[in-house]
């Protein structure tokens, strides 16, 4: 199996969001032509717009891209997920996620780790 | 709420029915393109009763932003209603798309958004509303992944906006499908029957549509709605 790529959500100013979500997108881009599996990692609480503007932009633009290559991706393979979590104490919870879903036939999926985003929009 | 409500993107289908319909509900419209034809879209709007004025800016740049506000403070008055509408796209399977073109869609329909508003906080007036154009593609569309991360990260920003700038300010997107303006006229008239076929009302949306939940999400009878995306897609997102 090929070694699955594992992205973070980047940090960015307004200045650089596009820079980020762009470099994302190449990332991701270049793993799913290759038939690697992807999995993102994604702040929850940025889903929800509970921090920083700029933040919860790329986070939500980046399942967007998830949820954007995992459709286009579907007939040819490309496994695309995304893991949201509230950081460190859902943090290795996350990670033991991600790579079980690197594993998987699944794609397009959202998991969100623990139960904060419970009662909440789903994003 | 009347007052000043700005409209992006004004010059072309969709943003100048948006502009119309706040001018009908008595806003002084600010209309706020890239293209210099927003200038006749103003015209236009004028020659029905409304009150509005015309902004040429490209909003990718500080500078865009700066001109919009001083010509808020020139119109005089605060702002009620802010509707980022302006958009592209630059669509193409992802094994084709250029990181270019990617980048270009991303700074324009998200990250211009963003700028024009932060920029624009003081000069809102309380009781305020902004209306952030998103799409039903932000769940998800084939051949758009620049266009969907952009759609789904203005998604983002509505919540984020909506609770940092509550309770003064009230922050909704609305989601659009298929709808007609020149663009989709543009399409086979083939491919335009598929797509509709997947619309379970049965129909392409139109500008009036759209126009009339951009005006409910901004006038007062929306007042305990904020940072929500309310899907205007003829029941598109639930379809199989």
């Amino acid at each position: 199996m090929a070694v699955p790529l594992i992205v973070s959500q980047p940090t960015a100013e307004l200045d650089s969001v596009t820079e980020v979500l762009t470099a994302a997108f190449a990332d991701v881009k270049a793993a799913v032509l290759v038939e690697r599996p992807v999995v993102v990692l994604i702040h929850d609480g940025d889903l929800l717009g509970q921090g920083e503007v700029v933040a919860a932009s790329v986070a939500a633009g980046l399942l967007g891209l998830v949820r954007a290559l995992a459709l286009e991706g579907a007939k040819a393979g490309w496994r695309v997920n995304a893991v949201s979590h509230r950081g460190d104490e859902d943090a290795r919870s996350a990670r033991d996620i991600a790579e079980w879903l690197a594993g998987s036939d699944l794609s397009g999926q959202l998991i969100r780790v623990g139960t904060a985003h419970l009662g909440k929009v789903w994003p | 709420m009347s007052g000043q409500a700005i409209v992006t993107g004004a010059a072309g289908g969709l943003g100048r029915q948006i502009a119309a319909r706040l001018g009908e509900a008595g806003h002084r419209l600010l209309l706020v393109d890239l293209d210099q034809a927003v200038a006749e879209t103003a015209c236009e709007l004028q020659n029905t009763g409304a009150s509005a004025g015309a902004v040429v800016a490209d909003l990718t740049h500080d500078d865009g932003a700066a001109a919009v506000a001083t010509a808020v403070r020139e119109q005089g008055g605060s702002i009620a209603v802010l509707v980022n509408n302006a958009g592209i796209t630059r669509d193409a399977r992802v094994k084709n798309m250029e990181e270019a073109d990617f980048a270009a869609v991303i700074a324009v329909n998200l990250v211009a958004a963003m700028r024009l508003t932060l920029a624009l906080e003081p000069l809102f007036a309380d009781g305020g509303a902004i209306v952030n154009m998103s799409s039903r593609a932000s769940l998800g569309n084939f051949g758009q992944a620049n266009y969907v991360t952009s759609k789904s990260g203005l998604v983002g920003f509505t919540r984020a906006l909506a609770l940092r700038w509550a309770p003064r300010i009230r922050v909704n997107a609305v989601a659009p499908s298929l709808v007609d303006t020149p663009m989709t006229q543009a399409m086979p008239p083939e491919v335009l029957e598929k797509l509709v076929a997947r619309i379970p009302a049965g129909r392409i949306g139109t500008p009036e549509d759209v126009a009339e939940l951009v005006s409910f999400l901004s006038s007062p009878e929306a007042g305990y709605v904020t940072g929500q995306v309310v899907l205007a897609c003829g029941g598109r997102s639930l379809a199989a």
